[in-house]
């Protein structure tokens, strides 16, 4: 698939468990990356192992720069007044705090697992576009900087939120176009990549790995992948009508022309639920490995599992308007959308149904990817009792744009998509690296992470319900006490993280050396048919499942 | 020349994103209300 040149040792892995195979592996002579070195290599690089890496550390750097702006945000708020910010900076912190974060950090994050895992664990040599997987990776720099640049540019970053509504986008400087330039390319690196995946799964499968046997975070994959070719170009659609409003005299979103900002909305958030979904479904698929390696049990109820991953993204598409009751839709139009949303409750039930079912007299052990996987189930659980409270209309009406909103999507981005991808990151480091990492460092990075989470949002609950709205750098008095143990939260929150990289650098240079299948109830290809470390190329013979 | 699977799959998946993304501009340049 890739450039490398052909040499000559080959590295068989004979499978054991209900399949057997063997990856030849040509890691000849001339290192990585088609005989280039250092940078070079990260450049030109097809290969998904790689390609995965960069997207990995891509995505923590952006981790850390949209983690920078939430303290700026927390040091802002940590008493009532304006201390450090004025409002329109904060307003800028906000916004590239929610755009970096959700299309800088957590979305690659889970590409970067797809492009290291999908592969491995359907039997394929690579992904099917090596090429394009690279431009895929490629684009994504540019958009973080353009992102980054518009802080520089007169009158700074828009100040608009993630969701940029109008009519405040037409009003921005410069600093808008470049945002809106760089959600083009975020949204042609995410389109590009699904294209990808998709491709990949459906016709790269190693004979006989059936739809149905197929892991489930490939499962969740492969249907994120579906969501996003469908509702990345609905995103990209709203962010040109805001640019030809912008410059080009068009009045789509333009009340003064004959334009409707509310329109902006409906358009905006038919892409802004399935993207809730884009990132939870992988989260869901990281889950649906981790806790079945630690019960040392198959999953439980695998088929109703990818039926109710299905069920998630098809009414994903028809919840839209439960984010904007508030802008004056018919009461009819207020109950549909009250009532599809709450029928997603159902699948989503489902799925943490079986995921205690399957540590139902399971053998635990409580490794640091269990750990994360249970802090995941408890919190993002209470997340989506949060959101259900916010789907009952006459109760959202109270509670629109205060903290209680913000308490319950980072209950679910944070405590669901973060916390699962620090799962996965501790499931697949052993794989990924040939190390061990630091047991007890990593159970350390979990019970601060935990505990400073609840800090930061637990308490945030408390403020939405006294009324506090957000997107606001100054409070009431009456704020204070939960707002100081927010920001300590947060800071602690931030330091945590740091844990991390530690603990990954730590791994990746003194390490102790992993076996082939660390984790005894992993029962995936990359476990069973593939040596630690990976080699460099897998399966260019495809492995037969029996 | 004869398309591969791979690339039949990947056309069909990116007319599709391309079809949406116009689609929801032409909806609302055409049919203004």
């Amino acid at each position: 698939m890739s450039s490398v040149p052909h040499a000559h040792d080959h590295d068989h892995a004979h499978g054991h468990d209900h399949a057997h195979g063997h990856g030849h592996d040509h890691d000849h002579g001339h290192g990585h990356g088609g005989g280039y070195g250092g940078i070079m290599r990260w450049i030109t690089t097809t290969n998904h192992k790689d390609i995965g890496t960069l997207y990995l550390w891509f995505s923590f750097t952006m981790f850390m720069v949209g983690g920078v702006m939430a303290m700026a945000i927390r040091l802002e708020l940590f008493s009532p007044g304006l201390q450090f910010f004025n409002p329109d900076l904060f307003n800028q912190f906000t916004t590239m705090h929610g755009l970096i974060m959700v299309f800088g950090a957590i979305m690659p994050a889970f590409v970067g697992f797809a492009n290291w895992q999908i592969p491995m664990m359907i039997g394929a040599p690579d992904m099917a576009f090596a090429r394009l997987n690279n431009w895929s990776f490629w684009l994504l720099p540019f958009a973080a900087s353009l992102l980054v640049l518009s802080f520089f540019t007169p009158g700074g970053a828009p100040g608009v939120g993630w969701t940029m509504y109008a009519p405040l986008t037409v009003q921005m400087g410069m600093g808008m176009d470049l945002t809106i330039f760089a959600v083009h390319i975020l949204g042609m690196s995410s389109i590009l990549g699904s294209i990808n995946i998709i491709t990949t799964i459906l016709n790269m499968r190693a004979p006989g790995m059936t739809l149905m046997r197929m892991p489930l975070f490939v499962w969740t994959w492969l249907i994120t992948a579906y969501l996003l070719v469908a509702a990345m170009p609905v995103l990209a659609g709203a962010v040109t009508m805001t640019l030809t409003d912008r410059h080009f005299g068009t009045t789509f979103f333009n009340a003064a022309g004959g334009g409707d900002p509310v329109l902006y909305q409906h358009i905006f958030w038919f892409f802004g639920h399935p993207e809730v979904y884009i990132i939870a479904l992988p989260a869901f698929g990281v889950i649906s490995q981790v806790i079945p390696a630690f019960s040392r049990k198959p999953l439980f109820g695998y088929a109703s599992m990818v039926y109710a991953t299905s069920a998630i993204a098809i009414i994903s598409f028809i919840v839209w308007a439960h984010h904007m009751y508030t802008v004056g839709m018919p009461v009819t139009g207020q109950l549909f959308f009250m009532y599809a949303t709450m029928i997603i409750a159902v699948p989503t039930g489902v799925k943490v149904f079986n995921w205690v079912a399957t540590m139902w007299k399971g053998s635990l052990t409580f490794e640091t990817p269990m750990l994360f996987a249970l802090g995941f189930l408890f919190l993002f659980t209470l997340g989506g009792f949060t959101g259900l409270v916010l789907s009952i209309v006459p109760v959202d009406i109270q509670l629109q744009d205060t903290y209680y909103v913000v308490a319950h999507f980072h209950y679910v981005m944070v405590a669901g998509a973060l916390f699962s991808a620090f799962a996965g990151i501790y499931f697949w480091l052993p794989k990924w690296t040939g190390k061990m990492y630091d047991e007890t460092l990593g159970k350390w990075h979990f019970w601060l992470t935990l505990i400073f989470f609840n800090m930061i949002f637990f308490v945030q609950h408390f403020l939405g319900l006294a009324g506090m709205p957000r997107r606001i750098p100054d409070y009431p008095l009456m704020f204070e006490t939960w707002n100081k143990i927010s920001s300590i939260g947060a800071f602690g929150f931030g330091l945590s993280q740091l844990l991390l990289l530690y603990v990954v650098l730590k791994c990746i240079r003194s390490g102790e050396p992993a076996p082939q299948k660390p984790w005894e109830g992993a029962d995936s290809l990359e476990w069973t048919h593939l040596p630690t470390p990976v080699p460099y190329h897998t399966f260019e013979t495809q492995p037969v499942l029996k | 020349m004869a398309m591969s699977k791979n690339l039949k799959t990947a056309l069909l998946l990116g007319t599709i994103a391309l079809a949406f993304f116009f689609g929801i501009i032409a909806k609302y340049w055409l049919l203004r209300r």
